[in-house]
């Protein structure tokens, strides 16, 4: 089964999830082909494990972002009965548009995939599990991080095409992130802090690991009353706000029932807490009975190293 | 989480959709506003004139009055509206209750065409505040008696005497004012800034908070002779607009049982004491259901007195029974979750205490708990039990 | 607009014989994208005049979600009915879309830039290219100046103004205006918006043969129980499970 493989690009070079796509398309038996869009990261595909080809396309189109074009200027070029891709913004973006094009159905962000093809991918934001098969040609996009990515070491051809299209979306201009911290009540990863931080000033580590996984700092009410600094808006708990985040991370916080009401839904919780005995550790996934002292430095290096 | 409703036999199936949206739309703005600052705003004893301004955008101040710009909606709706506003907080439905029901009814029902083209527009879009004074510092269950006094000067109106316990008071523009003319009762407005007229803020409270209460004081104050309201004698104007209200309020007390209620049951089941929630223990239980069966109950009650009040075909005594039921067990019920909660319930972490000590005052206002119990004993026997006279 | 009606973020969703039980949501709600994309069409219609027309593909139901969006100002509605969603694949729900909306002569169109329950994203650009229409996703602001058409749209930097000319179809993420409450004036209005109903055959689309086959639904896995470790030695293997075991980064 001939794959068209949309390569995900992260900057000037390629992005970790092209390998995990390049892993999936070989585990249903398919050989894949990887379009480079704009030629991106065409030489580090080209040594992804179990790459038929690498194809760059290059065209004027490839200068800024236009799903439309980008779609169109791929699609005449690629080959294949299926289509993988990444299932980020872009990726689901081109697949969709590239799948309307050719008239065949697409499934988004699959967790697991089976010859056949089975697709398996979470529904209502995670609270269901949905199996469902899908027939060939079809287009799938992947969740990043579900699956397994090919190793290195391969050395397919790379082909270079000339291939633009029409831009219809022109970009006007561009406006840096503001720099403002994400809402708690938004974010998907938050990390808080509660009395046990000792200094409203200790927040500035939590700042920093929070920069680097794009979360929100939270705060117990312990720290919101005790410290003037620590504003109410970052409050987490009965009073304050009651968040479902992916990860919640709890720092020298002891879990009293009133912070679990607030938090005790998020998907995974981890725990840091220099006392073994903490409440909060029962509701932890992950504990770490450490000093934030000594527990946040390391989690900075150990988050940096991804 | 987002609030569960207690709804154990499905009143919703009854309503209409126009209901149903309503009330959606009244319990999403308080699920926005009032649940994140209702705590503050008690601590800090104000009512949050952003409130005012929301209640008006929404269209349901004077929300069962026909005519004049006003919503025109069923009564049903108007309960439903009562009940989302004090499931947030006591103080909020009492802004609603006494500008819809007691001071832009008054208008709607005994006033001149002129005066309810002037006053109701600007009233039901909450531009202006009104309030009601019939309660004085002597007079309260017994308001026949009162002495605030009007007299007729030929140009004006002299008016003098006090008015107190008298939600927003202080913020309001208008106050529908009841004092003798002639030894008999008759409806004033007393604008803000009339002559020998202030309001001031009364404090000190431990109950409904995060509302304004203030005394009314008319020392030789001049109001202009187009101000009375032309169409009503006696007790039966007062009493018409406390109709109204306690409406209102049997449906609200549901509102703040049901914050309780649910407060009780997520409390029950996440506090773990002896190794299990709470919520597994039989004492618990039971008191978990008493809840139910009386906001159950309650509900009904409401619900048809609702539908009574839509079809006239009510009388005041039916209004009593709910009024004095539905907000003696949401007292109660109040005082049950505070226990379940334990110590925990005294904090405002939780809303418990401030239901309880606001339905404090809703028990006490609109007719004492035992007031509307001997209105019905004078209803079932025949004899009136007020007073000592034969 | 498009719109979806899906269980509401806070209903619980359960699984019986095998597949969700629809049954048991107990609230459904507008598609939380797709409300930010109402406001803006509103505030777009506020500013330069045109009309809204709510459209949604689903069942019965869903009748109720397009009054929600004529109480907040939606001057039209339009819903194709299907009873079940699932018997659809991507191809044949934008086809009846791209039909609907090829009825109502529209030439901007706004949808979330994916529906709560699928959380897939397909719609936008599907509908797009079936309109010969371009597309912008991951929207948050919209604005019209005579002819031609801004929007500020998420980028890896943070965010770009684009222009674009109509037809398009703008795929909305969190807007950066709060969402209008209805009011009891536009709640009795909408009772009198009627919508129009039509099968996707009256579109010409032919709903039979769809390419995707739902086989099952399981609840989301069981998390492991929870891991306690000591010292801040152990931060190193949990970041690995967070990253392996659990998927959170």
């Amino acid at each position: 089964m001939d794959i068209t493989v949309i390569a995900e690009s992260s900057g000037d070079g390629l992005h970790p999830v092209t390998a995990q796509l390049v892993g999936a398309a070989a585990s249903i038996g398919g050989t894949p082909t990887l379009l480079c869009a704009g030629g991106v990261g065409a030489t580090e595909a080209a040594s992804i494990a179990g790459v038929v080809k690498v194809i760059s396309v290059v065209g004027d189109c490839f200068g800024t972002f236009d799903g439309g074009a980008w779609a169109e200027a791929l699609n005449s070029v690629a080959g294949g009965d299926v289509i993988i891709a990444a299932a980020s913004p872009s990726g689901r973006e081109i697949a969709a548009t590239m799948a309307a094009m050719r008239g065949i159905p697409i499934v988004q962000d699959a967790t697991g995939l089976a010859p056949g093809i089975t697709v398996t991918r979470p529904i209502y934001s995670g609270k269901a599990i949905e199996t469902s098969t899908v027939t060939s040609p079809c287009a799938i996009t992947l969740r990043a991080n579900a699956f397994a990515a090919a190793g290195g070491g391969g050395n397919a051809d790379v082909s270079t095409v000339n291939q633009s299209a029409d831009v219809a979306v022109a970009v006007k201009e561009a406006i840096a992130k503001a720099g403002e911290r994400l809402d708690v009540a938004e974010a998907d990863i938050i990390i808080s802090g509660g009395r046990g931080m000792g200094d409203p000033a200790n927040f500035s580590h939590l700042n920093e690991v929070a920069d680097m996984i794009g979360a929100a700092v939270g705060a117990s009410r312990a720290a919101v009353d005790t410290w003037d600094e620590i504003p109410h808006s970052m409050q987490v708990g009965q009073t304050g706000k009651t968040v479902t985040p992916r990860l919640y991370i709890a720092v020298g916080i002891s879990g009293a029932i009133q912070h679990l009401a607030g938090m005790r839904t998020s998907k995974y919780i981890v725990a840091i807490n220099k006392d073994p005995d903490a409440p909060i550790f029962g509701v932890a996934d992950y504990g770490i009975v450490a000093t934030w002292e000594d527990a946040l430095p390391a989690l900075k290096v150990e988050l940096g190293k991804l | 989480m987002a609030y569960e409703a207690l709804d154990f036999y499905d009143i919703d199936s009854l309503l209409t959709d126009e209901e149903r949206m309503v009330r959606d739309m009244v319990r999403d703005w308080v699920d926005e506003k009032v649940i994140p600052n209702i705590e503050k705003a008690c601590r800090d004893g104000v009512f949050p004139d952003e409130w005012r301004v929301d209640l008006g955008e929404m269209g349901i101040l004077g929300a069962p009055l026909k005519g004049y710009g006003c919503p025109g909606l069923s009564y049903i709706a108007y309960g439903l509206i009562c009940q989302e506003l004090e499931r947030g907080d006591s103080g909020v439905r009492s802004f609603a209750s006494v500008q819809g029901s007691l001071a832009m009814y008054p208008i709607w029902d005994f006033g001149s065409e002129e005066q309810k083209n002037h006053y109701l527009p600007r009233m039901t879009t909450g531009e202006w505040i009104g309030c009601f004074g019939l309660t004085e510092p002597d007079y309260g269950s017994n308001p026949g008696d009162m002495i605030t006094r009007a007299e007729d000067k030929g140009d004006h109106y002299l008016l003098n005497g006090a008015k107190m316990w008298i939600t927003n008071g202080t913020i309001a523009d208008l106050a529908v004012v009841w004092a003798k003319l002639d030894g008999v009762i008759r409806g004033f407005i007393v604008e803000k800034g009339d002559p020998g007229f202030t309001a001031p803020e009364m404090t000190g409270k431990h109950s409904l908070k995060a509302s304004v209460t203030s005394e009314l004081v008319f020392q030789d104050c001049v109001i202009p002779k187009d101000r009375i309201l032309p169409d009503v004698e006696g007790l039966r104007g007062p009493f018409s607009c406390l109709n109204n209200a306690r409406y209102g309020i049997s449906w609200g007390a549901i509102g703040a049982a049901q914050s309780c209620f649910s407060s009780a049951r997520e409390y029950a089941l996440s506090r773990i004491q002896f190794d299990h929630p709470i919520a597994s223990f039989q004492l618990v239980q039971n008191k978990l259901a008493w809840m139910l069966r009386e906001i159950t109950k309650a509900q009904l009650l409401a619900y048809h007195l609702g539908k009574k009040k839509d079809d006239g075909t009510w009388i005041a005594e039916q209004i009593s029974l709910a009024k004095m039921n539905n907000v003696d067990i949401a007292l109660e019920i109040a005082r049950m979750a505070r226990d379940i909660h334990g110590a925990n319930g005294i904090l405002d972490e939780y809303p418990v205490m401030r239901h309880m000590a606001n339905l404090e005052s809703v028990k006490t206002y609109e007719g004492t708990h035992d007031i509307h119990n001997l209105i019905l004993g004078r209803h079932i026997t025949g004899i009136q039990a007020f007073t000592r006279e034969p | 607009m498009l719109l979806k009606q899906v269980p509401d973020t806070t209903a619980k969703i359960s699984v019986s014989g095998g597949r969700v039980d629809e049954s048991a949501v107990s609230k459904w709600s507008m598609s939380p994208y797709d409300e930010y994309a109402l406001e803006s069409a509103l505030q777009l219609k506020e500013a330069g005049g045109g009309e809204v027309v709510a459209i949604t593909c689903g069942p019965a139901r869903a009748a109720k979600m397009l009054t929600d969006a004529a109480a907040v100002g939606a001057d039209s509605l339009l819903h194709i009915l299907v009873e079940d969603l699932s018997t659809l694949d991507s191809t044949q729900v934008q086809a009846i879309l791209a039909a609907a909306v090829a009825r109502t002569d529209s030439d901007i169109v706004f949808c979330g830039k994916q529906a709560a329950d699928t959380n897939a994203g397909s719609t936008g650009p599907g509908v797009a290219h079936l309109l010969d229409a371009s597309c912008v996703t991951m929207v948050s602001e919209v604005t019209s100046d005579g002819g031609s058409i801004t929007a500020m749209r998420a980028s890896a930097g943070g965010n770009e103004r684009v222009a674009v000319s109509a037809p398009c179809v703008f795929a909305f993420d969190k807007g950066i205006t709060e969402l209008r409450r209805p009011n009891v004036r536009g709640i009795m209005m909408a009772k009198k918006k009627v919508a129009e109903t039509l099968s996707p055959a009256d579109l010409g689309v032919d709903t039979g043969g769809s390419s995707v086959s739902t086989k099952g639904h399981t609840p989301p896995l069981e998390k492991p129980p929870g891991q306690q470790f000591e010292g801040a030695e152990s931060v190193a293997e949990v970041v690995g499970k967070l990253r392996d075991e659990a998927n959170v980064i």
